[in-house]
């Protein structure tokens, strides 16, 4: 068999915070193969070029989210990316939107405190006894949230957001699309107290609905579409404890 | 390179032991890609402020006499206002159709025990509605011409 390698330029950010004031670009030549995705090239030039390249990845099977980045100026998961889909040079940069902690690899910490702040979790108002057996849940009940538990958690529609880069308090989608989507859960009695987060600053009344999260979402969760939707929620909810006090909001 | 993001977006609440770079805009925003079309959106709002104006505008003249009215009617034959006119006009066609195109999805998966109809039926409505109101719209107007 011939040799399929063909040489492709990365020109990838790099920072080095004891040494760098900003990032810079720097290129790397290398001979890839056809079948290789990105990821594949990004780990050659950790493995056999520079050691000191910083990046993160995982199960290299888009379900992890962890080596998201910026290709070509689009945030995509590396692992997913066809290198025979870019051009003779392919620039990665870190995810946009994200304090960058070195080269690649950014800081997520604001993002899991803003994932926890939907409380993304199973609320009840009574918990059942153990003899009670498990809560059950039908194929269509399921149907309702399905969409949005697919989410992996890979930040790129925090990367894609206009209007996570200019409102540091906005909670952004993935975020929402999770409270949303354990409202959504047949379940869940939490709702309520998801809609009251939903009412205030920096959540589902910032988005301007430009679709971006959905546009680069990798799992197809259409984080815009929860986010809209618990708009409308949060809206019908406040309308109906105007109209009907005591029904709790349910 | 892209332009500085805000300087604490998506920052913890408590920095990290670590100095970290400012977060970065995406390369493509405000005008490239698929943002374009984000920004045009965004950007008729200039569109319906200056409508507005002309709303206010037209009602302050109506309430000053014949002769001011008539002088706006005028004002609206001259070439500036016919090409405002056509602009505002693309610009509202741009925002519905985009805002058509998201509508179905931002409808949540029921209400009570009210599922919302599928999302070609709603785009076909929207569709219809619009041209409906469109259609009488101009069959009133145009009979007011002719009065």
């Amino acid at each position: 068999m011939g040799d399929d390698r063909r040489k492709k330029t990365f020109v990838i950010s790099r920072f080095d915070p004891d040494r760098d004031d900003a990032p810079r670009a720097q290129s790397y030549e290398i001979a890839v193969e056809p079948d290789w995705k990105v990821l594949d090239a990004l780990n050659y030039i950790k493995d056999e070029v520079d050691g000191t390249l910083s990046h993160r990845w995982s199960c290299r099977m888009a379900v992890c989210g962890s080596c998201g980045m910026m290709v070509d100026g689009e945030p995509r998961l590396t692992c997913k990316e066809a290198i025979s889909d870019y051009g003779d040079t392919v620039e990665i940069a870190p995810l946009a939107n994200f304090p960058i902690v070195r080269d690649l690899v950014i800081d997520s910490d604001g993002f899991m405190e803003k994932l926890k702040s939907v409380k993304p979790w199973i609320i009840r108002a009574k918990q059942l006894a153990a003899e009670e057996g498990p809560l059950r849940q039908s194929p269509a009940e399921l149907e309702e949230f399905k969409q949005f538990s697919m989410c992996i958690n890979c930040m790129l529609c925090y990367s894609a957001c206009p209007v996570v880069a200019n409102e540091p308090e906005f909670i952004g989608p993935a975020a929402i699309a999770l409270g949303h989507r354990y409202s959504l859960d047949s379940r869940d009695e939490g709702a309520a107290e998801r809609n009251e987060i939903f009412r205030g600053p920096g959540t589902v009344f910032s988005c301007s609905f430009a679709n971006e999260c959905s546009e680069v979402c990798p799992k197809h969760v259409d984080p815009a579409a929860a986010v809209n939707q618990a708009k409308l929620n949060a809206v019908v909810d406040w309308a109906l404890r105007l109209i009907l006090p005591r029904r709790g909001g349910e | 390179m892209a332009r500085n993001a805000h300087p604490r977006a998506m920052a913890p609440a408590k920095p990290g032991s670590t100095r970290t770079a400012p977060p970065r805009l995406p390369d493509r925003f405000p005008l490239g890609g698929r943002y374009l079309a984000y920004t045009l959106f965004d950007w008729t709002g200039i569109l319906y402020l200056l409508l507005g104006l002309l709303v206010l505008c037209a009602v302050w003249s109506l309430g000053s006499g014949e002769s001011v009215w008539n002088a706006l009617l005028e004002r609206h034959r001259s070439a500036p206002y016919i090409g405002f006119h056509a602009i505002a006009l693309v610009g509202v066609v741009f925002v519905g159709i985009r805002f058509f195109g998201f509508f179905p999805k931002a409808q949540p998966p029921r209400i009570g025990p009210l599922k919302p109809p599928p999302g070609p039926v709603i785009l076909a409505a929207l569709y219809a509605l619009w041209i409906g109101v469109t259609v009488v719209l101009t069959i009133v107007l145009a009979g007011g011409a002719r009065g």
